[in-house]
């Protein structure tokens, strides 16, 4: 009975979030000055007249009141309206770019992943080795060098002079950017925690077990360190999700970020509340998985 | 023979910006098979370092002298390579800790945490390892062997929790056990109950044991021979009668007599008064502390109880942890809000409107917390600490806040050059007497005292006590005195209540409560109290 009301919580809360979210993105896109109209008459050269009847036309001369009506009927219906630019459904937009972000989050999370565990992990068990220093490097390099410098030197090195990888539509490059920025955010707190834990008492009776160092770190102290780990990497993947905007403009990937980009200049308000709905409830599920991976991992009852 | 472990000149210091500390300077035993070696001394006389150092597990910032040799059978320990020494570890050598909680890992089932030692040392290959564990669990006396692997360990209580760590200690089969303060944060009666355990596990497998305590009373009833260390340095060994009964060192002369005095001390019952009138009474308190969250349940700590504490007289409120006892004692000063009943002091209601109380009246009620690091702010000096009742409950002594502050230091055996130190600066003893103080200056009626020597070394306990007492007579304060040690209960207190599980289960006089006890819960916890062996 209670876990049956710890969920219903669970998903009114989210609920009412998503809809917080949605309403405050609503009211934002159309109090920035300029709508899709403008951008439209800029661009086609239309008289005063020809917008008038445009607005009418897409439904933006209504109350906002009625604009929302509207578009919440639509999207309990799976209707996310239709790209006022494009004309085509925004949600078939948006499917097509989901992939691309999904696969260039994916990948960059697991590379970030992979090396700060492995990094930290060295680091701990060999604490005079050049892996505390690489710790620290990887962290100032996440701090230090935004992702898109980063991404114009690595477009500069490998596209231009060494002439490699095709400048438009790469992934690797991007990935690895990514990868390594999000390893120096994890690396620093996770060997910072697994350093701490190293001197608690229950990692003192794994060595008077006479377990080796390995086995300690990777079984004793690393499942002890994952809260760190998991909330680091939940923070990240929600960034990852709705922000490897720079990266996906830079590169030319079809993703998330390049339509949100682009919605955003076009003042495309379906598009834009599509995208934001997405990430809204993107975030929510990273957020809901991570704090069941945490209660997987401890079964201490919450303090 | 040769001894099965031989330490010669064990010297450990810590080497730092300011000077290298000497933790353990040139100590020298022996333990021969199947025997116990005590190791007696307060917090930073280098015991617990002595045991570690055995399983080389001292902490990474700690340097081992190269004079030093620990020769477990022929072989020198600390020159032994990494790995023949992860072998032993667990293995021939094991080792118990004080607070089993912390020392269980959180997040694994306490049959994998077994199983993982047994697996191992592989002492057994014949037998599977989920049998081995369950044998061990059945030897160390846990409920249901066959099911309580599955458990993690905050589902155990601490007796059940020191007993899988002894389990996991017997894993690897070993020839020495080293015992550091393994009943430390454990009940009474929960301590009886596991050296008893350990006293049996010795008998049955012919164990030698090296047994850490700071108490005295519980060494004399483990070991055949007693080494008394403080301040890194032996101070005296020998056999544990003779020690006991003909100390030669002043230090352990002391601490013996420390014990026997607390032990032996006669409460004067009755102060001439013909009747004195009650300065705190309760009347069917009842504290609840609320569930988090939606899934857990109220937790009713204290459940209506009913005392009347007169004045001048000392109430020894005692019972295990979680018996409901420091509740009361917050609940009386305002900590915590009770949930039902009522409190009066000096004929006035608290529970209900307390802070309608104008602010003089609540100098009449003090009160004195367990850790004096803890319960003294490291940003001020005694100076600021002692300033604040004169803040907080606008005193205004004719004499002047500093004189006061001065008189009050005195008062509690510290000088008014004190008065600029900052806590760190203090021993601990000294830190209780600066809380003592503070709690004094605004001259209260009543004192609640919680806990307050458990934190303190046994002959510094002595002094603390010594000087809550005469000041109790000087002042004809009324003490509300909380504890769970029974001895020095005996020392301070006129009567006595016993909580158990939120209730009063008995109350009556001191010498009444501690000879004849009525309750049943009352004699199990009086039973079990560690005492000197007769001497």
């Amino acid at each position: 009975m209670t876990t049956v009301l710890t969920v219903l919580w669970h998903l009114t809360r989210a609920a009412t979030l998503i809809a917080g979210i949605t309403i405050l993105v609503f009211l934002l896109v159309r109090v920035v000055p300029g709508d899709v109209v403008d951008v439209l008459a800029i661009e086609g050269g239309l008289t005063d007249a020809q917008a008038e009847a445009l607005r009418a036309n897409l439904g933006l001369t209504v109350s906002w009141f009625d604009q929302f009506r509207a578009w919440c009927i639509g999207v309990l219906q799976g209707d996310f309206g239709e790209s006022l630019r494009f004309r085509v459904p925004a949600a078939d937009l948006l499917w097509h770019a989901i992939p691309v972000t999904l696969r260039l989050a994916a990948a960059s999370l697991l590379l970030g992943f992979v090396l700060a565990v492995s990094v930290s992990l060295l680091a701990t068990l060999r604490p005079q080795s050049v892996f505390v220093s690489l710790v620290d490097a990887l962290n100032i390099w996440s701090i230090s060098v935004p992702t898109f410098c980063a991404g114009l030197v690595g477009i500069l090195v490998f596209s231009l002079w060494l002439g490699w990888l095709p400048v438009l539509g790469n992934f690797l490059v991007p990935v690895i950017i990514l990868g390594v920025d999000a390893a120096g955010q994890i690396v620093k707190p996770l060997h910072e925690e697994m350093k701490e834990l190293g001197t608690a008492a229950y990692v003192r009776t794994a060595r008077a077990k006479g377990l080796h160092p390995l086995r300690i770190v990777i079984v004793h102290v690393l499942p002890a360190a994952a809260p760190v780990l998991l909330a680091m990497t939940g923070l990240i993947a929600a960034s990852f999700i709705g922000g490897a905007l720079t990266m996906e403009v830079l590169f030319g990937l079809p993703g998330v970020g390049s339509l949100a980009f682009n919605a955003i200049n076009g003042r495309d308000y379906p598009l834009i509340q599509a995208v934001v709905l997405f990430l809204a409830v993107s975030v929510i599920l990273i957020n809901f998985a991570t704090d069941l991976a945490h209660r997987l991992i401890d079964p201490r009852p919450e303090r | 023979m040769a001894p099965l472990l031989d330490v010669r000149r064990l010297g450990i210091s810590f080497p730092g910006a300011a000077g290298s500390i000497r933790a353990v300077d040139d100590v020298t035993w022996q333990l021969e098979a199947g025997r116990t070696l005590g190791i007696v001394g307060e917090s930073g006389s280098g015991k617990s370092l002595t045991g570690l150092a055995l399983l080389r597990l001292l902490p990474a910032a700690a340097e081992v002298d190269d004079a030093s040799r620990i020769f477990y059978r022929g072989q020198d320990l600390l020159t032994l390579p990494e790995d023949r020494m992860r072998a032993l570890r667990g293995g021939a050598l094991a080792i118990v800790f004080q607070e089993p909680m912390a020392c269980l890992h959180p997040l694994l089932p306490v049959g994998r945490q077994v199983g993982e030692a047994v697996r191992r040392h592989a002492a057994r290959p014949d037998i599977r390892v989920h049998t081995q564990v369950e044998g061990l669990f059945a030897e160390v006396g846990l409920p249901e062997p066959d099911r309580i692997g599955r458990r993690y360990p905050h589902e155990l209580s601490g007796g059940q929790q020191q007993r899988v760590m002894l389990a996991m200690a017997l894993a690897g089969n070993p020839e020495v056990l080293v015992a550091d303060e393994p009943t430390t944060a454990l009940d009474v009666t929960v301590q009886a109950q596991i050296l008893t355990l350990l006293r049996e596990l010795q008998e049955h497998r012919g164990l030698a044991m090296v047994f850490i305590s700071h108490d005295l009373a519980v060494v004399s009833s483990m070991a055949h021979d007693v080494l008394v260390m403080r301040r890194g340095r032996m101070v005296e060994d020998g056999p544990m009668q003779q020690v006991l009964t003909r100390p030669r060192s002043q230090y352990a002369q002391v601490l013996i007599a420390a014990r026997r005095r607390l032990h032996e001390s006669e409460t004067d019952t009755g102060h001439g008064d013909a009747a004195p009138e009650p300065i705190l009474h309760l009347d069917g308190l009842t504290v609840d502390y609320a569930g988090r969250g939606l899934r857990t349940a109220k937790v009713r700590a204290v459940d209506g109880v009913s005392l009347t504490l007169a004045g001048g007289r000392t109430m020894g409120l005692v019972g295990e942890s979680g018996s409901g006892k420091s509740t009361i004692g917050k609940a009386v000063v305002g900590l915590v809000r009770p949930s039902g009943g009522d409190i009066r002091l000096l004929g006035r209601s608290l529970a209900a409107d307390r802070w309608r109380q104008p602010r003089a009246f609540r100098r009449h009620c003090q009160i004195v917390l367990q850790n004096p690091y803890g319960s003294l702010n490291p940003r001020l000096t005694v100076a600021d600490a002692l300033m604040e009742p004169f803040v907080t409950l606008a005193l205004r002594p004719a004499e002047g806040p500093w004189a006061r502050m001065v008189a009050g230091l005195e008062e509690v055996g510290l000088d008014g050059d004190t008065l600029s130190r900052y806590p760190h600066q203090l021993s601990g003893g000294q830190r209780q007497r600066v809380c003592i103080a503070r709690a004094l200056i605004p001259e209260p009626t009543l004192l609640i005292c919680d806990e307050i020597v458990s934190a303190l070394d046994v002959h510094v306990q002595f002094q603390v006590l010594d000087l809550l007492k005469r000041l109790q007579k000087s002042r004809r304060l009324s003490l509300l005195f909380i504890g769970h040690d029974l001895e020095v209960i005996r020392f301070i207190a006129d009567d006595i209540a016993v909580m158990h599980q939120g209730r009063i289960v008995e109350r009556a006089g001191t010498k009444q409560v501690l000879e004849e006890p009525q309750h049943p819960y009352s004699r199990s916890l009086i039973s079990a109290i560690p005492r000197l062996a007769a001497a």
